[in-house]
């Protein structure tokens, strides 16, 4: 996450070379466009309320921008919508939502626990648990933000001044009247509360009594790190005021000023000191209009306290905020709540500001802000009902940008706008235009596309000597670009899995035995590598190396990757007692050999008859990605058979036999569509990811369209209820 | 078994008034006519379950002598200046833990602590059982601040089921308040010690302090009231949910109102990042310690690393993933690097316990007053075996445990029943705790 600015910038800068091939092949995508029996819904009534109301786009052909006839894909067709349970922010959605209510640069998620994954994800409502733990970090969260969100900004420099001998001292005593004798190294420091970030004055004023061959020598710290270094030439009594600029941030700073070139001589008596008598800091300094104004300060407090009119702006300050965090507008009873909150810190005579604190830091740990609640007419009741536009806005805006809706989709909402078949379209093709929409890349290809797990990669480099922090940093680049360019270029997904392009910059050309590449370090460059057999995910180092152990490849775990994020046919764990495959083994022969010899069984051959060859196909490729002709085998032979007699010769062919695989469009819809809901799949689901499917072909494979029929379809727009035969099993455990 | 314990309300009065000092000796004042039989020390007790992952290399871990004095073998040769304080437990089992097919280590580790059977799934409907733990915290957690502390150095990896078909959530919580309620850990050393002394402000008025607990009940109390509100509108699955937000506020409310912010210890300097494994758990065991001196809570478990931990040892020379190294196969250059990871383990509980036993508590120390265990998901990390494992009880719990042996149980003698020991001697008086047959004689 932390690469959104950056590469956000960086993908401006990119120099793009050549076009991309390959793309001249359709698959012969037969997919059924009847819609399945959806049966077994029995609950499952028909639209009533829900469908006339909602919108009234019919079933009819109809014309795209590009020119495409639209089949029969009809986004609200009967079938159940099933429903979404009170999904609490993940870590990423709880960080970008204080990102955009207040515009903080804090991440206080980070410090959260783990969100748990299911289907995939860790998006996903029925999986992501509370715990006391989590609620008191909300607290503190809460109280970190709001003190940094409404801080009064530093108008004016300021002076501390510090005398030394009533400072704390490491070392020496009294000297003279009122000065401090640093007899041996050692330092006089004090804590100063630093109220902004940028440049301070500190200042001492000191003397020496010198001995030895060098000057005394005197330097400044800022908590323990020394800033500045000066020679003292004056002697004794001799003060003189000694001064260096320096950056500080905000926050409790101890600044200290020290003796570092102790001498003395016993036989001669020679001794040198430094003297110091106070020393200051002032700031900050060159103060700009801009330092003076908190911006966030200036958002939340959209009026000022008048006379006796003192609740009236209260109220309008939490109508607000309260609007923004809860993601639809506050109703009279809870305003007067937050107010009532806000009324009894002034009751207890504290001021205006930490009335507006406690109301605020209400609003951030209600389970309005921390959940994303959506309501039903009648909770147990299998009706489906449309979402409430405010309810939509969030759904919108947690799937493309893991975040709050922004004022756009807030104002639609707010006029009722937004639950409208084109008006959802144009939202979604403006969202994946925002810089926000890179969330997508790394909340939903990082998991999609596995390159979170790059992160948890431990390549030994006792195997792997080129491994570094600086080739995992640039293949996580390297896909995150991938991803980005594929969502943001409506690019196809046959392309972004099989093209013959990526994204290089020096390290990775190298990495990649990329000859005449020329790039600026660190830069990314999209290339043909069509002459290093590369191009496209499956080929790039970042998947390669979350896929392999730390000593070497897995054909196995890359096999069955590509069977179950590809393709969604991941093929069941082996049964009990079965053991991977040995190093001793390993050392003897080749992977090929030795998995062709565990394939003899015909309980193994079931599975890896499909995973193997896959991953046996990518064997020229090594541990952490690099290109290799040999194994501890002998020479790699990438050749292989997937069944049904598809032969293919090597990684290459593997590819094409992946990319037209009609399972591979099918399992994005449902990845994307499991990502976007938050919920795994219900039987009910699949009808509806058919017909996505269907028309996903049909536009060319391309992300946007895909998100568009998403957010379309009634499983998003839509939910019902819950019967009582439905819930969760009743817990027997109850805590005393 | 019977015997009040101390409350948290003859804590604070006895060491209100002195503030600045060590608490126990204004504490071991007030206890002294209140202590239980079972407790002739007079202290309070607690108890510490620590996890390691990935298994033991058993050959060099069994004593081959039976009963005090035993000898050490290579893996257990840290213990040697604390050997009089720490047993050898062996014969137990945790037969819950088989899983159904693959997925030792998640089936391992769920059953750790809860001696229960984890259902196998990915997604939402995660099943398994309360652990030894909370059945101490929810019986007698509520005398301290926090009633019980997760701890671990490895956070969640961010994707897939963890092993074999088994929700992560089976991989990286040894502590579970129910069934369905894992209690994830804190990682982080800063954020552990803000936790457990975040409130402390050494220089707050009465006053402030009283106006401090009205402002942050009130936000509660609202929040709650809001909630509650809300419950009748909700489907029965969105309703539990938002019962277990109701659980979290409830419980930070009862520790604002049982006085939290009163802290009758010097925790001293926060720890400061960035950690790197050894430096992390450093700072855990002097943050375990803290917690236990401080009375902060009586009741933790730590996990030196989620199951089947891939964690890489260069640090120790040892090239490779625990995980990978753990499946032995049997050869020589394994056992090897499996012993050097093992005695290491074993260094860093012995650097905890060692601690535990310079913190004095009137005649006794901390070590005295507390029960410590150290275990594994599996024995041998390749045969992924759920019998015969590696057990490690440190301290005396007031009495109910005389260390310094090495112990046979009866084969297969379920590990519930030394949890109904640990239970017991933290005044828990059950008879019955999963699969267990009875109490483990201990003295």
């Amino acid at each position: 996450m932390a690469m959104k600015g950056p590469w956000g910038a960086l993908l401006l800068a990119l120099a793009v070379a050549a076009g991309c091939g390959g793309d001249g092949e359709s698959p012969s995508a037969e997919i059924s466009q009847d819609a399945t029996e959806t049966g077994g819904i029995t609950s499952a009534v028909d639209g009533g309320i829900g469908l006339d109301e909602v919108d009234s786009v019919g079933a009819g052909p109809e014309t795209l921008g590009g020119g495409e006839v639209v089949t029969s894909w009809s986004p609200l067709a009967d079938g159940d919508p099933g429903r979404v349970t009170l999904h609490r922010l993940n870590r990423a959605e709880y960080d970008n939502t204080v990102r955009d209510l207040f515009g903080t640069k804090l991440r206080p998620a980070r410090d959260f626990p783990a969100d748990d994954q299911g289907y995939g994800y860790d998006n996903i409502a029925d999986v992501l648990t509370m715990s006391p733990l989590l609620f008191e970090l909300y607290e503190n969260a809460a109280d970190m933000l709001l003190s940094e969100a409404l801080a009064l900004p530093v108008q004016d420099s300021e002076v501390w001044h510090m005398e030394a001998e009533t400072s704390q001292n490491t070392v020496g005593g009294m000297s003279g009247a009122n000065a401090w004798n640093i007899w041996s190294n050692g330092e006089v420091y004090d804590a100063v509360e630093i109220p902004a970030d940028g440049d301070y004055v500190i200042r001492a004023f000191a003397c020496a009594q010198q001995a030895g061959p060098d000057l005394a020598h005197m330097a400044f710290y800022v908590d323990g790190l020394a800033v500045a270094e000066f020679d003292v030439p004056n002697g004794p009594g001799d003060f003189d005021t000694f001064e260096a600029t320096i950056p500080m941030e905000k926050g409790s700073r101890v600044v200290g000023v020290g003796f570092t070139n102790d001498f003395y001589a016993p036989e001669s008596g020679e001794d040198r000191n430094l003297i110091v008598d106070w020393f200051e800091v002032e700031g900050p300094i060159g103060l700009t209009l801009d330092d003076m104004i908190n911006p966030q300060r200036e958002a939340i407090l959209v009026c000022a306290p008048e006379g006796d009119d003192v609740e009236t702006c209260a109220r309008e300050i939490l109508k607000g905020f309260g609007q923004r965090a809860w993601r639809r507008p506050l109703t009279t009873a809870e305003l007067d709540d937050l107010v009532a909150l806000f009324g009894l810190v002034l009751e207890q005579g504290d001021t205006f500001d930490e009335g507006i604190t406690l109301a605020l830091k209400a609003v951030l740990v209600s389970h309005h802000f921390v959940y994303r609640v959506e309501l039903d007419p009648d909770p147990e009741s299998p009706e489906e009902h449309p979402l409430t536009d405010w309810e939509l806005a969030s759904r919108l805006s947690y799937f493309l940008w893991s975040s709050m809706p922004d004022a756009e989709l807030m104002e639609l909402a707010a006029a009722g706008k937004l639950n409208d078949h084109d008006e959802i379209e144009r939202q979604v093709r403006r969202m994946i235009a925002s810089p926000k929409a890179a969330a997508l890349v790394d909340n939903f290809a990082g998991q999609w596309l596995y390159t979170r797990a790059l992160e948890d990669s431990s390549p030994d480099i006792w195997y792997f000597e080129d491994w570094n922090e600086t080739l995992r940093e640039s293949m996580r680049a390297e896909a995150w670009l991938t991803f980005h360019a594929f969502m943001r270029e409506d690019r196809s997904l046959l392309e972004l899995i099989g093209g013959s392009t990526s994204f290089v910059n020096d390290v990775l050309a190298e990495h990649y035995g990329l000859s005449d590449f020329y790039a600026l370090p660190g830069t990314f460059v999209e290339v043909d590598l069509t002459s290093v057999s590369r191009g496209g995910v499956l080929r790039q180092g970042a998947l390669l190396t979350a896929l392999s152990d730390p000593t070497r490849t897995s054909p196995v775990r890359r096999g069955k990757w590509v069977l179950g994020h590809l393709l969604c046919s991941e093929p069941p764990p082996p049964p009990p007692g079965v053991e991977g495959i040995s190093e001793q083994e390993i050392e003897a022969k080749s992977l090929k050999e030795i998995l062709a010899i565990h394939r003899e069984d015909p309980a193994c051959a079931a599975c890896h008859d499909a995973m193997d060859p896959i991953g046996l196909g990518l064997e020229n490729f090594d541990g952490i990605g690099a290109w290799r002709t040999h194994d501890a085998g002998g020479v790699i032979d990438p050749s292989g058979v997937l069944p049904g007699e598809q032969e293919f010769d090597d990684a290459q062919g593997m590819i094409e036999l992946v990319t037209s695989d009609e399972r591979l469009p099918k399992c994005m819809a449902e990845q994307l569509t499991t990502y976007a809901l938050g919920r795994g799949l219900e039987f009910s689901d699949y009808a509806f990811v058919e017909d996505i499917t269907a028309e996903f072909v049909l536009r060319g494979h391309r992300f946007d369209e895909l998100a568009v029929m998403i957010a379309q379809s009634k499983p998003f727009r839509m939910r019902r209820g819950q019967p009582a035969e439905e819930g969760p099993s009743q817990d027997t455990e109850e805590a005393p | 078994m019977s015997g009040s314990r101390l409350t948290r309300r003859a804590f604070l009065g006895g060491a209100g008034a002195v503030v600045a000092l060590p608490w126990l000796e204004s504490l071991s004042r007030v206890s002294s006519g209140v202590a239980r039989a079972a407790d002739p020390l007079g202290a309070p007790q607690r108890v510490l379950f620590y996890y390691v992952p990935n298994g033991i290399h058993m050959q060099a871990w069994t004593p081959t002598m039976v009963g005090s004095g035993y000898d050490l073998p290579e893996i257990l040769t840290p213990l040697a200046n604390i050997q009089g304080e720490v047993s050898v437990i062996s014969g137990l089992a945790n037969t819950p833990g088989i899983p159904d097919g693959p997925g030792d280590h998640a089936g391992g580790t769920s059953a750790f602590l809860t001696c229960a059977h984890a259902k196998k799934t990915e997604g939402k409907d995660i099943l398994l059982g309360i652990s030894a733990d909370q059945v101490i915290a929810n019986a007698v957690g509520a005398e301290t601040t926090f009633p019980s502390i997760e701890l671990g150095l490895e956070g969640g990896g961010n994707l897939g089921g963890c092993d074999s078909g088994y929700s992560c959530a089976y991989s990286r919580n040894i502590s579970w308040a129910g069934p369905s309620q894992p209690l994830p850990k804190t990682v982080s050393p800063e954020l552990v010690f803000d936790r457990l002394f975040g409130g402390y402000d050494a220089l707050a008025t009465e006053e402030e302090k009283a106006k401090r607990k009205l402002y942050r009940t009130s936000v509660l109390d609202y929040v709650l009231g809001d909630a509650q509100a809300l419950q009748p509108k909700l489907g029965a699955t969105d309703r539990q949910k938002l019962e277990q937000y109701m659980d979290g506020v409830r419980e930070l409310e009862k520790r604002i109102e049982s006085g939290a912010d009163e802290l009758a210890c010097d925790p001293g300097a926060r720890p400061e990042g960035p950690f790197d494994v050894v430096a992390q758990v450093e700072a855990m065991t002097d943050l375990m310690v803290l917690a236990m001196q401080c009375d902060r809570t009586r009741i933790l478990s730590f996990m030196l690393g989620n199951a089947g931990s891939n964690r890489s040892y260069d640090f120790l020379g040892v090239s490779g993933g625990h995980h990978g190294i753990s499946h032995h196969q049997g050869l020589q250059e394994n056992y090897d690097k499996l012993t050097v990871i093992d005695t290491w383990e074993v260094l860093q509980f012995a650097n905890l316990i060692t601690k535990m036993s310079q913190v004095q508590e009137g005649e006794s120390t901390l070590l005295d007053n507390s029960l410590v265990f150290f275990s594994s998901e599996v024995a041998d990390g390749n045969s992924h075996g759920h019998t015969n494992l590696p057990v490690l009880l440190a301290g005396r719990g007031g009495g109910v445990h005389t260390p310094g042996r090495h112990i046979q149980t009866s084969a297969n003698r379920p590990m519930a029943d030394l949890f109904l020991t640990m239970m017991n001697a933290m005044g828990v008086p059950e008879t019955e705790f999963a699969n267990s047959t009875g109490a483990l004689d201990l003295t």
